[in-house]
């Protein structure tokens, strides 16, 4: 037992030079020769994560389709099928493509945003320095605090009347009258900068822990060659990022386009949230407020829709991230 | 090296074990009882809970599970309940609420409730709150009004009277205002909550304040565009203008009681009784008390002569189809009882005032201290409920509730809706009629169409 | 937030607002332990979320590891499947769950709880985890088989400590996941007993008389731990090439 674990930790030492070379020449090897146990062991390991998602999903999501069929009151279980009813209706509806809109908006720019700051954060935390522990810690807290204590102290922070951020602004002479950052104008940026912020450390951790895994030694030969930095991470960094970058940026874009927590706190969806009134908060309102569980079910399956069609063309334009090594 | 591996099996099983066995421990002898409510400050749900234990000593048999909710988390529960088949055996509703439970037949009677109270001992006011075909289906676990709260020691000071119209009332808020040497405000006239349910509350109130109706009494048909509704909208532009802060739509609730309590606003047009005990907490010591912040009557509008206030009586419901409806009732026969309901209403002092008259009278309720010391805010709520001018949200007269959209018209956020779009530059006659023609095909696409 | 949480009431709103409390004070912390039920709330939290990391940590690592090792038919198919069932919004699917859970007879339990997690987890994590699987060479391991190791012991030794980062990085989303999450433990749990964090902080925000200072020190006590977990847990993020972390 003991040579083993002796032999599988010094190994790898003299693989690396051989490793770096043969990834840069060639790419992953193809895998081996699919023989009968090694399917049976593939099905087996795959199984328990396959039936576990199926079976806590299948029963929603098909509850879901069917309910979108039917013309249903939330509360009162009488219920009439009206096939595509909904859809049509839906398609008649301008709350519908303003809560798109707004929905797309917001999905849009958060994505962008997070995406740029995480991977610039993760190679800046990739690097030694004093504090690093201490940095990550407190850059992680973002996305650590729930959703409602993160509303809250946004609400606070950005309140017109007494918030600090209106404070300071307004002692560094920065504007002359407090921002209404939460007033109809400004509660979509207002949204987007906080989600940003609560989110961006998903992208950061997970660069971050794909960067802790590519050899110092690719690094160190390109700068022997005499790249700059520049060239280093174009080159090196960011092909070796790919796989990782392509994951996250489907993950977060299903997330925000479906996300409803901070979205409904900052706003509920009335007042001045009618501007940040997106497509998952308008499902929200047509099932539990407006009562009309058809109709919320209907817009919950356009979004899944939407969802797959943009999934599917994502693949189809990074199709080398997405296939096996 | 295997002396480990089942060690660390062993372990993880014994955590797996340990894990199930809560699931496994609540296989009760006992009837549990669901009853879900809408009080959820910390020393009322204690308070609450004592009703409860002093309760189930009696009941051995019984164990009462309360829940308190804030209002969009008890619709989902319920929605979650309902759809699953398996109501709580009693909660909260608004009269709207209660109003549709009780026309798809779902809600149990509490006739025997009434009469263990004592039909004639339950308040005039809001007897009509769940009252349907004669009989009760949800008796209100407290009442409250809105209140117009002001500074009374700013007013005083500039001498003003108090207003009659709302022409009156922008002049009183504005000489209210003030600002610094810069000409920035410091303090606002009014603060209104940008909330979607408050804009749809402030609505009623004010269509009512100037002799308008929501919906046609006959057909249903929504009257949004009727002259009295304009004026409302042309109402809040003003204000807009004026005496609120700019930022006031994204504005919550409580963000208002923080403005005035701190001195940032003069007036709320949409206070409570609770804000009492927020003064208290967070202005200055010596302000805190009714002699800074008092009430007046709310103004009227220009059409109308007589003004209005909101009702905010949840009445208690039981549904039939629950699992113990009858121990529900038994244990809001012992919630009503004096000793246990005095203790509830003294939980939020200003603002549970009493369903039963009996309770009002009694020394012991009387001798609550902020009961004492708010007596103008709890005298006002009173004066609206004795006159008449207090009714539900967005009921304009009783009959409204009879109108069976109220709970989706109220969700639907096309108020609130209207009211923005008015305040944000769209003239008030557009802004009413996008409203009308949603509203109306929102009640078309319920099925409730008569016009 | 951690100013606030220290100052009493008088302080919360003054203006200029100020960083460090002129009197700061712990009665808040001792509020929110003595008149709520903040401990029974935070030991459940631990529990429930304790039991979904190793629950989806477990299942997803082998799935991952399945869909990048091992090739049989149908493997990317179900792993497009799998990421389908993700795209339907959570907040329309957690009626139908506690209609599920109804049924089954574990609606209010903590069981039920730490399946819903799982099964919002699972998902993304299965994917992340495969991302990060594929980084690995697959000539790591052959080596190792080649020099006479056995599967598991090739996976254990070879491809678990490159992985490291990539599971912690994962199991850190999960934990905040399972940590954070409201709307199912809002709608799947009734008795205050088995209540989890984010509702007992919900329903402080509710109370009308709102005490800021109190929500604030709750706040606090919210992240915390999670802060604490991750940097006890970060330290495995390093770069290291294993001969430290594993052994035995």
């Amino acid at each position: 037992m003991e040579e083993i674990s002796d032999q599988a930790s010094k190994p790898i030492l003299h693989w690396i030079p051989r490793l770096s070379t043969f990834i840069k020449r060639r790419g992953f090897s193809p895998l081996t020769k699919p023989k009968r146990q090694e399917q049976l062991t593939g099905y087996l390991t795959i199984a328990p994560a396959f039936i576990l998602i199926l079976g806590l999903t299948l029963y929603p999501v098909a509850y879901s389709i069917w309910l979108s069929l039917l013309e249903k009151h939330s509360f009162f279980p009488q219920q009439r099928f009206v096939g595509l009813e909904n859809y049509f209706y839906l398609w008649k509806d301008t709350e519908f493509w303003s809560s798109l809109w707004l929905g797309v908006v917001y999905s849009a720019w958060t994505i962008l945003f997070q995406v740029i700051l995480g991977v610039a954060a993760a190679l800046v935390l990739n690097e030694t320095f004093v504090g690093r522990g201490l940095v990550r810690a407190i850059v992680l807290f973002p996305y650590m605090i729930p959703t409602i204590v993160a509303v809250i102290l946004w609400k606070w922070l950005l309140n017109d009347i007494y918030g600090v951020v209106n404070y300071w602004m307004l002692a560094f002479g920065v504007v002359r009258e407090p921002i209404c950052w939460l007033g109809a104008d400004c509660i979509m940026l207002s949204l987007i900068l906080m989600s940003i912020w609560q989110f961006f450390p998903f992208v950061l951790l997970s660069i971050l822990a794909r960067l802790q895994t590519i050899p110092p030694e690719l690094y160190e030969a390109a700068k022997v060659d005499g790249a700059s930095a520049m060239r280093r991470f174009v080159h090196i960094t960011l092909p070796q990022i790919r796989g990782i970058l392509f994951v996250v940026i489907l993950l977060r874009s299903i997330w925000m386009f479906t996300k409803f927590d901070t979205v409904w706190l900052m706003g509920e969806g009335a007042g001045a949230g009618r501007f940040i009134r997106t497509l998952p908060v308008y499902a929200y309102m047509r099932t539990l407020t407006y009562y009309q569980a058809g109709l919320g079910a209907a817009l919950a399956v356009i979004m899944f829709a939407i969802l797959v069609v943009c999934t599917i063309i994502y693949f189809g334009l990074f199709r080398e991230e997405a296939d096996i090594g | 090296m295997l002396g480990r591996r089942r060690f660390w099996a062993m372990g993880i099983l014994i955590l797996v074990f340990l894990f199930f066995i809560p699931m496994m421990g609540f296989s009760a002898e006992k009837k549990a009882v669901r009853i879900w409510h809408t009080e959820t400050e910390p020393q009322s749900v204690k308070a609450f809970q004592q009703i409860i234990d002093d309760f189930e000593k009696l009941h051995p048999d019984l164990t009462i599970k309360q829940e308190a909710l804030a209002w969009g988390d008890l619709e989902a529960k319920l929605t979650a309940a309902l759809a699953a088949g398996a109501p709580p055996d009693a909660s909260h509703g608004q009269a709207v609420t209660c109003a549709s439970f009780y026309a798809k037949g779902l809600l149990r009677d509490q006739e025997d409730i009434a009469a263990s109270i004592g039909k004639d001992n339950i308040w005039e006011a809001v007897r009509r709150q769940c009252f349907h075909d004669g009989k009760y289906y949800g008796i209100p676990h407290s009442a409250a009004t809105s209140l117009l709260i002001y500074r009374k020691d700013i007013f005083k000071a500039k001498g003003l009277k108090p207003p009659e119209t709302w022409d009156d009332f922008i002049k009183v808020a504005e000489a209210m205002m003030e600002r610094d040497k810069d000409g920035r405000v410091t303090r606002y006239g009014l603060s209104l909550p940008g909330v979607g349910l408050f804009i749809n509350i402030a609505v009623g109130e004010l269509t009512k304040a100037n002799a308008g109706r929501l919906f046609d009494p006959r057909t249903g048909r929504p009257k949004f565009t009727s002259k009295e509704v304009i004026e409302v909208l042309d109402f809040y532009k003003k204000l807009s203008a004026t005496v609120l802060p700019p930022g006031w739509l994204g504005h919550g609730y409580l963000d208002t009681f923080a403005n005035l309590a701190t001195g940032k606003a003069a007036i709320l047009y949409q206070g409570y009784g609770r804000g009492a005990g927020y003064i208290e907490k967070y202005a200055p010591k010596e302000m805190a008390n009714a002699d800074h912040f008092g009430v007046l009557v709310k103004p009227h509008g220009p059409s109308g002569k007589e003004t209005a206030a909101q009702i905010d009586a949840e009445p208690w419901m039981i549904f039939k189809n629950a699992k113990y409806p009858e121990e529900a009732a038994m244990f809001l026969k012992f919630f009503f009882r004096e000793e246990n309901y005095i203790k509830y209403l003294h939980t939020v002092p200003i603002h549970l005032l009493p369903t039963l008259k009996s309770v009002r009278n009694n020394p012991a309720y009387q001798a609550n201290e902020m009961v004492r010391k708010w007596k103008e805010w709890q005298d006002m709520q009173y004066r609206y409920f004795d006159t008449g001018q207090a009714k539900p949200t967005l009921i304009i007269e009783w009959d409204d509730l009879k109108l069976p959209f109220g709970l989706e018209i109220l969700g639907s956020g096309i108020v609130p809706d209207m009211v923005t779009d008015a305040v944000r530059g769209m003239p008030s006659l557009q802004a009413a009629s996008k409203a009308q023609a949603r509203a109306e095909e929102l009640i078309t696409k319920l099925g409730y169409k008569k016009w | 937030m951690a100013s606030t949480s220290f100052k009493p009431p008088s302080e919360v709103f003054a203006q200029p607002p100020s960083f460090i409390p002129h009197q700061p004070t712990w009665e808040n912390f001792w509020r929110l332990f003595t008149s709520t039920n903040f401990l029974t709330y935070f030991r459940n939290s631990v529990i429930v979320s304790g039991f979904a990391v190793l629950l989806t940590m477990v299942v997803s690592a082998a799935g991952a590891y399945s869909l990048t090792r091992y090739q049989y038919l149908g493997r990317e198919k179900i792993a497009g499947l799998i990421l389908c069932t993700y795209m339907f919004a959570p907040i329309m699917i957690v009626i139908p769950f506690f209609i599920l859970a109804k049924k089954v007879g574990i609606e209010n339990t903590h069981f039920a709880l730490v399946l819903a997690f799982t099964s919002f987890c699972l998902p993304f994590t299965l994917w992340l985890m495969r991302a990060f699987f594929k980084t690995i060479p697959l000539q790591l391991e052959e080596a190792a088989l080649v020099d006479g190791a056995g599967r598991i012991r090739a996976v254990i030794y070879v491809v678990l400590p490159l992985a490291l980062p990539g599971i912690i990085a994962t199991s850190i989303f999960t934990f905040i996941l399972a940590w954070n999450d409201y709307i199912f433990t809002r709608i799947l749990i009734t008795s205050d007993e088995l209540k989890t964090l984010p509702v007992g902080v919900q329903d402080l925000f509710h109370s009308a008389l709102i005490d800021w200072g109190l929500i604030m020190a709750a706040g606090m006590m919210i992240t915390i731990p999670a802060l604490l977990f991750f940097v006890t847990v970060q330290r495995y993020l390093i770069r290291g090439w294993g001969a430290g972390a594993v052994k035995g």
